[in-house]
């Protein structure tokens, strides 16, 4: 995911939960949503059979979810200088290894989670997990330094009243040796000070689920589908 | 920043200023009978969505299937939800067999799979009997507390509680609203009342309010009790005749509009006549007037209009008549004033007075509510002309033992007299206010017309 991507998606967008593999979206629409004409994708499909819809009784192709976001691995690849079929061969390679496509592709998005409550932390935690996201939990500002520095995460999610109050300084710390995503949260509303920290969203707690998982998926992209970590990226 | 969870019925809301407190531990403690799980259900049949369910988990105390059937008599119960929206969940069995480390775990398995926005427990009381000791419970309480506390829901603890519990049971510590529906005993009958007795981070409007409850739910009637306002207001310079030019005289050119008289007198010295002197007048001139009996209903009123060449059929008249039994003393208010609201009343009779003082839990509410009344309508130039019966039928020596004349600008007398071996009706204007009126007695008689002064 390139930054610029994750800054300009809109937050607090409402995401239905569903399951990723159903088929459901028309070729129209994927070529919408993905950004490439519909007779790309026909071609695609022909040349390379890797990204392959279901088709209704009427003959029309339904794309799942997961689909979408393997065309749009395959399209932010291209946009980094592969050609069609090595984007192609390199999805081939991360789907080789027989797990579900989703947890194959987001096995590798990473959340550190900095929640001193352990009741907060364990609903955080169920949620984000529930999206398929792997999850790293710190309880205080030292372990979620140790984490960052450990494990790279892709996001990281920070209750400000964390170690007595550190969140904001972590959130700098964050900010300024990464350009992981960060979301800030806290009882207070103190959105201005968190956004001033480097903070690249606020949520007031308690949070929402809906809400708090689509701004994590936001702030990570919706292409996050195979998403490498950025500074990996970068 | 206070969100807050409504109840769909408007007088409750305001009396919460807004509605419960959403994201936050309520608790509804009352008396069997008292309306808690009606209301409990009301609140989650307002507020569930299939985004945000409400989940019902009835303990020990009644069981579901028995909450679940009573609770389709509701109107407002919507079978089509049940499974969608609202979820019926038995937490007894579970309590039963696991403790109350079964109730929290069962109940986050509820929050992470269903993600409701409201979640009652019914009865909450009744999980005491299974902690072993009051740490125990504590503890229970604490970690559920902060699990509830940790994700956007609204929790409603319901409990059979008593008022001694509130200082006793830490529930009540823990709660950031407290709903206690309560009874009081008001000579043969029992009242409903419901009081907010704590409600974190918002005002409310404190105080015994009189509820009923009815297949829409709880129908709630705010307690009128209007603080004193500073704020001026003009009042008109015309003044509002009685209807009796004498009486006129007495008063000084009649009453100010907006001012309240009480005429006190004897049972039959001519008191309501007095005050449909009042209301015909008024009507007759094109000022609508409002008769609010608790005395005689329509037909027998009507008889008594007609014996004066009137008739409550005619113009800017309007009759509303309530049986003084079983009466709610708010409901009655807010009643007639929607119908001074309605017909741009600018006169009202009251008849009697002395009902209301009858329906009013006590002396105190009573005075209140008739400072309240008198200055609703007093800002608004709607004059009230109110009956009072006085017990002693010759030389009655006070008017009152609770206050209504003291608040009342003006009060008219009407008296018997013995005289020559008959009786003879008398009428003297004790008291105005800004006014010079004329002390003297005066006999007065009860003709075609109504009354005439001698």
């Amino acid at each position: 995911m390139l930054p610029s991507e994750a800054k300009g998606r809109q937050a607090g967008r409402v995401l239905q939960v569903e399951d990723r593999d159903r088929a459901l979206y028309s070729i129209s629409a994927v070529g919408n949503m993905v950004g490439l004409p519909v007779a790309t994708l026909r071609t695609w499909e022909d040349r390379y059979a890797l990204v392959v819809p279901d088709r209704n009784p009427s003959g029309h192709r339904l794309y799942s979810r997961d689909q979408v976001e393997q065309l749009r691995f395959i399209k932010t690849r291209m946009a980094l200088g592969l050609s069609a079929a090595d984007a192609h061969r390199l999805l081939a390679e991360q789907l080789g290894d027989g797990l579900p496509t989703a947890q194959a592709g987001q096995a590798r998005l990473l959340i550190l989670l900095v929640e001193p409550d352990p009741y907060a932390a364990e609903y955080q935690e169920y949620f984000l997990k529930t999206e398929g996201f792997e999850v790293e939990m710190a309880f205080d500002e030292e372990a979620a330094r140790r984490s960052f520095e450990e494990k790279s995460p892709s996001l990281a999610v920070i209750e400000l009243l964390v170690s007595g109050g550190s969140g904001l300084s972590l959130c700098r710390y964050v900010k300024e040796s990464s350009g992981v995503p960060v979301v800030a949260v806290s009882v207070l509303e103190c959105r201005d000070q968190a956004i001033e920290a480097g903070a690249d969203a606020f949520l007031l707690k308690p949070l929402d689920p809906l809400q708090f998982v689509s701004t994590a998926r936001d702030l990570l992209g919706s292409s996050s589908f195979l998403h490498e970590p950025p500074r990996a990226l970068a | 920043m206070n969100q807050r969870l409504a109840s769909g019925h408007e007088p409750l809301d305001s009396v919460l200023g807004g509605g419960l407190p959403a994201n936050a531990i309520n608790l509804i403690m009352g008396r069997p009978g008292s309306g808690k799980t009606i209301l409990a259900q009301q609140y989650v049949f307002r507020n569930a969505t299939a985004q945000r369910p409400a989940i019902y988990f009835a303990t020990v105390s009644e069981p579901l299937e028995k909450i679940v059937r009573f609770g389709q008599s509701l109107d407002f119960f919507d079978r089509t939800a049940i499974g969608t929206s609202v979820f019926y969940e038995d937490l007894g069995t579970r309590v039963s067999q696991h403790g109350l480390t079964g109730v929290t775990e069962q109940i986050t398995t509820a929050i992470k799979e269903r993600r409701p926005g409201l979640i009652v427990i019914d009865s909450f009381k009744a999980l005491h009997a299974f902690a072993d000791s009051h740490a125990e419970f504590r503890g229970f309480l604490h970690e559920l507390s902060g699990r509830l506390g940790a994700f956007p829901v609204a929790s409603l603890w319901v409990g059979e509680y008593e008022d001694a519990e509130i200082g006793s049971m830490p529930e009540f510590a823990v709660a950031d609203a407290i709903l206690d529906l309560t009874t009081a005993r008001s000579g043969q009958r029992d009242l409903r009342f419901l009081e907010v007795r704590k409600l974190r981070g918002s005002g409310f409007r404190s105080g015994l309010h009189a509820y009923r409850l009815t297949a829409d739910g709880m129908h709630l009637f705010p307690r009128l009790a209007d603080a004193p306002i500073d704020e001026e207001y003009t009042q008109s310079d015309v003044r509002a005749s009685s209807g009796i030019p004498a009486l006129d005289d007495m008063l000084e050119d009649g009453y100010w509009p907006g001012a309240s008289t009480l005429i006190a007198g004897p049972s039959g010295s001519g008191k309501t006549l007095l005050g449909l002197h009042f209301i015909f007048n008024g009507a007759r001139q094109g000022e609508p007037g409002v008769i609010a009996t608790l005395q005689e209903n329509e037909t027998q009123l009507e008889r008594v209009a007609g014996g004066f060449g009137w008739s409550l059929n005619e113009p800017n008249i309007e009759v509303m008549y309530r049986s003084p039994v079983d009466i709610h003393i708010d409901e009655w208010a807010y009643e007639l004033l929607q119908a001074v609201k309605r017909t741009g009343a600018r006169r009202i009779l009251i008849d009697s007075v002395t009902d209301i003082r009858m329906a009013a839990a006590d002396p105190t509410r009573f005075r209140e509510f008739c400072y309240s009344l008198m200055q609703r309508f007093a800002r608004q130039g709607v004059s009230i002309v109110m009956t009072f019966e006085i017990p002693a039928l010759f030389g009655a020596e006070r008017l009152s033992d609770d206050a209504v004349s003291p608040l009342s600008d003006n009060v008219v007398m009407l008296s018997y007299l013995k005289d020559d071996g008959s009786i003879k009706r008398t009428i003297s204007v004790i008291k105005t206010r800004a006014s010079q009126h004329d002390p003297a007695i005066r006999q007065f008689l009860i003709g075609r017309d109504g009354i005439a002064l001698a």
